[in-house]
């Protein structure tokens, strides 16, 4: 395994303002991913699942703690710094899928490379072949409004990938999936990880998407509860899941 | 139990009400001020130098409610789909539909009244700041305006009255026709993707063709009369929609196609957004066209008659001040004015003739007005006077009679001071000059460097004149103050009107294009979340935003001027030139439309780009 490229230490988050309505939605969480990662974070409604992911999409701040993404802090960046970094570094899937109504599906997944200025000339070779990887190269003249969910959702990895970002990150990506499309986007994500190396970090509800993952992270009221690994068929892995999940909710009630 | 429910979904949504309220109380007091002058047919007819001012008004009336109409069905369906989605879930959750329309019906008509009553109140007030801040730079007393006018708030009640009633019932109509489903994904469907433009070829020509018939119109308004002054509107205006509405869509296409401009950083998107909404603002931009078109032309024909007094005096005679006998005090307000040419000339008169010193009229040879029609040129006198002796008894035989050349005899008969008394003019040789009986007398003329520069001391002067001759009223003077005074008070009517109606009609312009901006404003809002999210920074998309607004906002700044420029010959009939410093309210136009487009961008940035 490599170096790591998520470093989360000690982060906390709180909600509300200080006298007022305050919430702990992350109380000290620590871990980090190594590089080629495939990591799952589960764990119950509320648990700060969103919250984790979207500090360490630079989304939104940590109220104190550190977060390191390939070696660079991204706790004391300025705005515009985030923006770069965001565009450079990291690639989104999100669960409500967050194409651009107004452009073709080419023209979205090429966004990412306008973003980093890259010559006219590389742009349409990198969207067909990130296109083909993920079987849309049909789509590509089509606007959102003309296609499926999974095909979105598709086209949405592709934005992603398209720029070779260090990590890719997802928050139920598989949410508003039939288990068809949902199969096939995560067969996809777990190839890109196997053969390209690709970094995935993953939110799931969902003990079956989580299965594909090599390492879960359980959290449970904003705090880690439990770490497991991948070692033996995705078959033992996913029943290992329920079980976590089980206790859980036995947990919970 | 459901208007409680409703009321609560509106809260939700007060700045898209916010905007839709304050979008239609500016188009009731744009129309309310319109109609003050429109049904005031005495201001009008008294204050018009047009002769068919009434007409101007009618074909003006037409326009504006036309403009209004769109206006308001844009308006409508705001409103509609601001509250689609909401009554979609409550019919889901089994309201009935009967309540739902009977919801919107009523919700229509309260914002309908209440934009009204606040509309005209505005309105009242508009006119009353304009009227009275017009008349006070203008230097001019209105007569028999009223910024109050009863007949103008009756019909802005009644005309909107029926258009709120019209777009309720549309409002009932959808609804009778959707399905629940449709209800709720409201907000998704209709215009997520761009429609595939095909070159509409025909539509294109047949603007092009309307065009350049309202533009004939327009070049030749003097001659096509009434016929033109309807052809002129109707074809401009047709020609306009049509060109925006089928020519527009393909050039924002054609920008977008340019790879070299869109694929660098965010552009690419700007080009998308723009290109996704272009088809939604054709219909919008054209009206936008339109109400620069008229608000700027009123204005640029209200300075045109404005500076069309003194161009008028200028080309009364090549002489600013002729006086007669100079006394005192009359030298005195001489002593105030730079002259570039100043001549005396001798002479003497008895009950029927006046005698002129042919030795005075040779040595201060006079200046002579050669016109082109458009601006005044001089000329000195350069033809010979008669020479030798002269006999006095042979001049004055009206048979034989005093043979002057062409120049002198124009030179002379400018040498009046009224039209009240007529005396043959005869240039004698000093030897019969000196026989004549009577006391000799002094013609002063006098050319100042700048006529507009002494209006004071003109007035002055002609003002002395009256009192000398106390058999002459102010009707009898021939002075060039005399006759700018009386065009100017022909004209400020007109100019009052002009400038009146230019400000409506910008105020109007200003209102459309923004509601229409910041109504689809908060659906954009999650496509510039969405760029936040993937990494493009806040000031770029500013930029992005700039740019955009900025090419929304050219278009019609092109053709409406486009239109002015062209407009201006219908004046030429009675204006010398219409286009004299026209560049003035030009500018002062495109200060205003730049300002309002910052304002724009940064409304729209507010609602796009909240703080972070
Ligand atoms: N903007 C916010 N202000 C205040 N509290 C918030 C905010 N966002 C989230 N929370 C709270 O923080 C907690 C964690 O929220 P988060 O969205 O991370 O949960 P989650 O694990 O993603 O849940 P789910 O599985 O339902 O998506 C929740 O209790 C939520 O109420
Ligand atoms: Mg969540």
């Amino acid at each position: 395994m490599g170096s790591p490229v998520v470093e989360v230490r000690n982060v906390q988050k709180v909600y509300g303002k200080k006298g007022g309505n305050q919430f702990k939605a992350l109380n000290d969480v620590t871990f980090s991913m190594q590089e080629g990662e495939f990591v799952g974070i589960m764990g119950p409604s509320g648990s700060g699942k969103t919250t984790l992911l979207n500090v360490i999409s630079t989304l939104d701040q940590v109220t104190s703690g550190e977060i390191k993404i390939d070696n660079v802090d991204i706790t004391d960046m300025g705005q515009d710094e985030l923006s770069d970094f965001r565009s450079q570094k990291l690639g989104f899937i999100f669960q409500d899928f967050n194409l651009l109504e107004n452009m073709t599906i080419a023209e979205n997944i090429a966004l990412p490379l306008y973003l980093q200025g890259t010559p006219a000339k590389n742009i349409d070779a990198k969207v067909v072949t990130v296109a083909k990887r993920l079987g849309i190269e049909e789509l590509l003249q089509k606007y959102p409004a003309e296609i499926s969910g999974g095909q979105k959702q598709r086209s949405a990895a592709a934005r992603a990938l398209v720029h070779e970002p260090t990590v890719i990150l997802g928050d139920e990506p598989t949410g508003a999936l039939d288990s068809k499309n949902a199969t096939s986007l995560l067969e996809t994500m777990k190839d890109l990880n196997d053969r390209q190396n690709v970094s995935i970090m993953m939110v799931t509800h969902d003990a079956y998407s989580a299965s594909y993952c090599q390492r879960i992270i359980f959290i449970q009221d904003g705090k880690l509860h439990k770490e497991i690994h991948r070692s033996a068929t995705r078959e033992l892995f996913y029943k290992e899941i329920l079980d976590v999940l089980a206790q859980l909710g036995t947990k919970n009630a | 139990m459901l208007l409680k429910l409703s009321l609560a979904g509106m809260k939700g949504k007060l700045k898209d009400y916010f905007v839709l309220l304050s979008g239609l109380v500016m188009t009731i007091s744009v129309f309310y001020m319109f109609q003050t002058l429109s049904w005031n047919t005495e201001f009008i007819k008294s204050n018009a130098m047009i002769r068919n001012i009434q007409l101007v008004f009618i074909v003006g009336s037409v326009l504006l409610s036309v403009v209004t109409i769109l206006y308001m069905l844009y308006t409508n369906s705001f409103l509609l789909s601001l509250r689609q989605k909401q009554f979609g879930m409550y019919m889901m959750l089994g309201a009935k539909k009967k309540s739902i329309k009977k919801i919107m019906f009523v919700e229509t008509m309260v914002i309908g009244c209440a934009s009204l009553v606040i509309g005209i109140t505005v309105g009242i007030g508009l006119a009353f700041i304009v009227g009275y801040l017009l008349a006070g730079q203008l230097n001019i007393t209105l007569e028999g305006y009223q910024s109050f006018y009863l007949p103008a708030v009756l019909a802005t009640f009644i005309f909107f009255i029926v258009v709120f009633l019209c777009t309720a019932l549309i409002n009932h109509i959808k609804l009778s026709r959707v399905q629940v489903l449709q209800l709720i994904y409201s907000d998704v469907h209709p215009d997520d993707m761009p429609i595939q433009k095909k070159k509409n070829s025909w539509l294109i020509l047949l603007g092009l063709i309307s065009l350049s018939l309202g533009y004939v119109s327009l070049i030749f308004m003097e001659k096509l009369r009434e016929i033109g002054l309807f052809a002129a509107p109707t074809f401009t205006t047709l020609g306009t929609y049509l060109l925006f509405i089928g020519y527009l869509p393909v050039i924002v296409n054609r920008m977008q196609a340019n790879k070299r401009w869109t694929s660098k950083g965010v552009t690419s998107f700007t080009f998308a957004q723009l290109n996704f909404r272009i088809q939604g603002l054709t219909k919008i931009l054209a009206t936008v066209a339109m109400l620069i078109a008229l608000g700027a032309g009123a204005i640029s024909a209200g300075l045109a008659f404005k500076n069309s007094a003194s161009q008028m005096a200028e080309m009364m005679g090549a002489y600013d001040v002729i006086i007669k006998n100079p006394n005192a005090e009359e030298k005195a307000l001489l002593k105030n004015i730079h002259f570039t040419e100043e001549n005396q000339y001798r002479f003497k008169e008895d009950p029927d003739y006046t005698y002129y010193l042919r030795d005075d009229l040779e040595n201060q040879r006079p200046l002579l007005l050669v016109s082109d029609g458009r601006k005044p040129k001089f000329k000195r006198v350069t033809e010979d006077l008669p020479e030798g002796k002269i006999s006095l008894s042979e001049v004055k035989n009206p048979e034989v009679g005093q043979q002057l050349s062409d120049e002198w005899d124009r030179a002379l008969w400018n040498l009046r001071t009224n039209y009240r008394v007529f005396k043959q003019m005869i240039v004698l040789d000093s030897e019969t000059y000196h026989e004549i009986q009577g006391q000799e007398k002094l013609m002063y003329i006098g050319k100042s460097d700048k006529f507009t520069d002494y209006l004071h001391e003109w007035q002055g002067i002609d003002k002395l004149a009256l009192e000398k001759d106390p058999i002459l009223t102010a009707d009898d003077l021939t002075s060039k103050y005399s006759f700018y005074n009386m065009y100017s008070s022909f004209t400020s009517g007109t100019m009052f009107m002009g400038f009146f109606l230019g400000i409506a009609f910008l105020a109007m312009m200003a209102s459309c294009l923004m509601f229409k901006i910041l109504s689809g404003a908060s659906k954009d809002t999650s496509r510039y979340q969405m760029l936040r999210k993937i990494g493009v920074r806040r000031s770029a998309l500013s930029t992005s935003i700039y740019k955009e607004l900025f090419i929304i906002f050219l278009f019609p700044a092109m053709v409406g001027l486009a239109h002015v420029l062209i407009g201006m010959n219908m004046f030429s009939f009675i204006i010398l030139n219409p286009y004299y410093r026209i560049w003035v309210p030009i500018i002062i136009f495109l200060i205003i439309y730049c300002l309002y487009y910052v304002i724009t961008v940064k409304l729209y940035k507010q609602i796009v780009l909240p703080k972070e």
